[in-house]
């Protein structure tokens, strides 16, 4: 793990620290008070009210749950990208297509040049740091999936459509930093679709994490990992958030073959499962991940953001984590992590 | 030469007004116990009878049923097949879009209609031609997990998917469909697996009957095998002109094929210039071979939100009554 950089920025965790990756569901009340606010019933501060008290209560159980590096929850978003897009100026809102399945989001349109005005996220990182003694994570979604997950009327390509995010989201890196974000997660979960363009989300992230002082993640999911590994790990971030229950832990055996440099968020349960797997379960497959990665550099969270499942499937979900990283942190089963 | 406009296949199946937000409001409160799998399907027949009126609307002459019932075009197919389970979600092609992965244990055999009840609803409720749309032997294979592997297992797992799609063409055929579209994105991407597709497609134009079988490529460049998709068994090209230029040129120099031009972008909101596609056009059809050619979208229409894509609908129907004259 980049413990160096971690205590150099004043964090200590223990092994296997657990985290989430940064969504968990909404409570009723926040559902239909957003569905009160879209319908003009209620006003933005009662709406905010609820996503306060959300949040409250999602840094709460977290700690009540014994997690290490804790996330607001994102209880004031929709989805990763219209949210960012509606804070940027350059956007509209676009109308809503499919995701997978049942789910659809409101994916943006570029219709002019982007630009970033005032922080976005800022509010709610220092409310969430404000609740708990542990670090908060702060949240953003990347450059390069912001332009993958936009409709583009105005850019020339991706290329410049990508660097130009960048530069914008940097912004809010800096602003974040500023505040005292220690651990800092740039999500890019369409970095992989199309493994030519690497190269060009490398270098936005190069913009966007250059210089600051900050652990940063990635979070990337439900990709051809196969095709971007190991080039990937050029991507200058210290830990890379990867989903491995639902994709059968194909990337493990990557690994061996092409050994992970890096801090490794190691997502431990499947998010589109109602199923709450057992400690044990979800214990063999950190043990499996050991295998091939040093324990000093693995997390555990689960694949991805939690808030398609119900509040207690989430908190099921993050129990096991939990009870798994703590069963295996407590040395009765001191081989199973290796010495 | 006869244009006409068609649709690619899907359609998205949600809007913004509520009564576009039946089916995934059905389908949240199946889940929670609240509706049934009957209230599904209604609200499935609602929202294709809905795209079948759109396109209607927009002036399309062969229109699709939307692909409305499908989750995704791997797993709505390989699901139904005896040997199949469904995996985790994965990208599917360079899309935000996200399917469930088949996991294949055993071979996969077709035990019942996959579409054809589909077809069958869509044909009754509108009164032009509707065209089915199966995603083709080839994509699904590369879609999937084949749980035995080794040595020429894929070429058998392609082959058994090739078997139960020939079983579904040949009762679509049967069925009265005048036009059955194979979508094949995988050979852009695999350019090597040409000859395995050709092999698939003769077996499936064996089943076609007096059916026009239609290929359609798209998500990749079509551009280094072009001259190769002129030689294979199908009575019409589909085309996605929105990754190489060059591929227009190819076109107008000539196309021993009935052509479908998709020449509108179907994963970019931005319209196209009516006046410079309608030129485009007007290149082609003085090469392309047939009675007619079809002007399309560059592939299904879902990636965009449904205005837009209502939009790009009425695009096309423009740029046909350009094309004709009708239209200055």
């Amino acid at each position: 793990m980049s413990r160096e950089k971690l205590k150099t920025l004043g964090i200590n965790l223990p092994l296997l620290p657990v985290t989430s990756v940064g969504s968990f569901p909404k409570p009723d009340y926040l559902v239909k008070a957003r569905a009160d606010f879209a319908k003009k019933d209620i006003r933005r501060e009662e709406l905010e009210d609820a996503e306060r008290k959300a949040t409250e209560f999602w840094i709460r159980k977290q700690e009540e749950l014994g997690a290490d590096v804790l996330v607001d929850g994102e209880m004031y978003r929709g989805d990763m990208a219209a949210y960012f897009a509606t804070h940027l100026t350059g956007f509209e809102q676009g109308g809503l297509v499919r995701s997978y399945g049942n789910r659809y989001y409101h994916k943006p349109i570029i219709t002019g040049e982007v630009r970033w005005n005032e922080p976005i996220t800022l509010g709610w990182w220092e409310y969430a740091q404000s609740l708990t003694q542990k670090p908060a994570k702060a949240m953003l979604t990347g450059p390069y999936t912001m332009m993958d997950w936009s409709f583009n009327e105005y850019y020339f390509d991706r290329r410049a459509t990508c660097l130009a995010l960048a530069r914008e989201i940097r912004k809010e890196v800096e602003t974040l930093v500023q505040a005292g974000a220690k651990v800092i997660q740039i999500d890019e979960p369409a970095i992989s679709a199309r493994p030519e363009e690497l190269p060009t989300a490398i270098e936005a992230m190069h913009r966007v994490t250059d210089g600051l002082p900050a652990y940063f993640i990635t979070h990337i999911c439900y990709g051809a990992f196969e095709n971007i590994y190991p080039a990937m790990l050029e991507l200058p971030v210290d830990n890379f958030d990867l989903e491995f229950s639902n994709s059968c832990f194909d990337m493990l055996r990557l690994f061996k073959e092409f050994p992970f440099t890096k801090d490794i968020s190691f997502g431990a349960v499947d998010v589109h499962n109602h199923i709450i797997e057992s400690e044990p379960v979800v214990r063999r497959r950190i043990v499996e991940a050991l295998e091939v990665l040093s324990k000093e550099a693995v997390w555990i969270d689960p694949d991805c953001g939690l808030k398609t499942r119900t509040v207690d499937e989430a908190i099921g979900k993050m129990e096991v984590l939990v009870a798994a990283a703590r069963h295996l942190r407590s040395g009765e089963t001191r081989n199973e992590v290796g010495t | 030469m006869n244009l006409l406009t068609a649709s690619h296949g899907s359609y998205p199946r949600i809007g913004e007004p509520p009564e576009q937000q039946i089916l995934r409001r059905t389908i949240t409160e199946c889940d929670r116990g609240g509706k049934s799998e009957r209230d599904v399907r209604a609200a499935e027949d609602e929202m294709t009878e809905l795209a079948l009126r759109e396109q209607a609307e927009a002036g399309i002459d062969v229109v699709s049923d939307g692909l409305i019932r499908w989750n995704d075009p791997i797993s709505h197919l390989a699901g139904k097949l005896s040997g199949v389970r469904l995996n985790g979600l994965l990208r599917f092609f360079d899309t935000n879009f996200y399917f469930r992965q088949p996991v294949v244990g055993s071979p996969p055999q077709r035990t019942g209609p996959l579409i054809l009840d589909e077809f069958k609803f869509a044909r009754n409720g509108s009164a032009r031609p509707v065209k089915p749309v199966l995603t083709g032997p080839y994509t699904l294979a590369r879609h999937s997990l084949n749980e035995k592997s080794g040595p020429g297992k894929f070429e058998k797992l392609l082959m058994d998917y090739t078997e139960a799609l020939s079983g579904e063409i040949a009762q679509l055929a049967a069925a009265g469909a005048r036009f059955i579209q194979v979508d094949e994105p995988s050979l852009l991407s695999c350019l090597d697996g040409f000859s395995l597709v050709a092999e698939t497609l003769r077996k499936l134009a064996s089943q076609k009957g007096k059916a026009e079988l239609w290929l359609t490529v798209y998500f990749g460049d079509a551009v280094p095998i072009y001259e190769k998709l002129q030689t294979l068994p199908v009575d019409v090209l589909g085309l996605d002109f929105s990754y190489n230029s060059k591929l227009i040129d190819m076109a107008a120099a000539g196309s021993a094929k009935t052509l479908c031009l998709g020449l509108l972008d179907g994963r970019n909101t931005k319209l196209e210039d009516v006046a410079i596609v309608a030129e485009t056009i007007g290149r082609m059809l003085k090469t392309t071979r047939g009675a007619s050619a079809y002007l399309s979208t560059s592939c299904g229409l879902e990636y965009l939100p449904r205005d837009r894509a209502f939009s790009k609908l009425k695009h096309l129907a423009r740029i046909k009554a350009i094309v004709e004259g009708s239209e200055a």
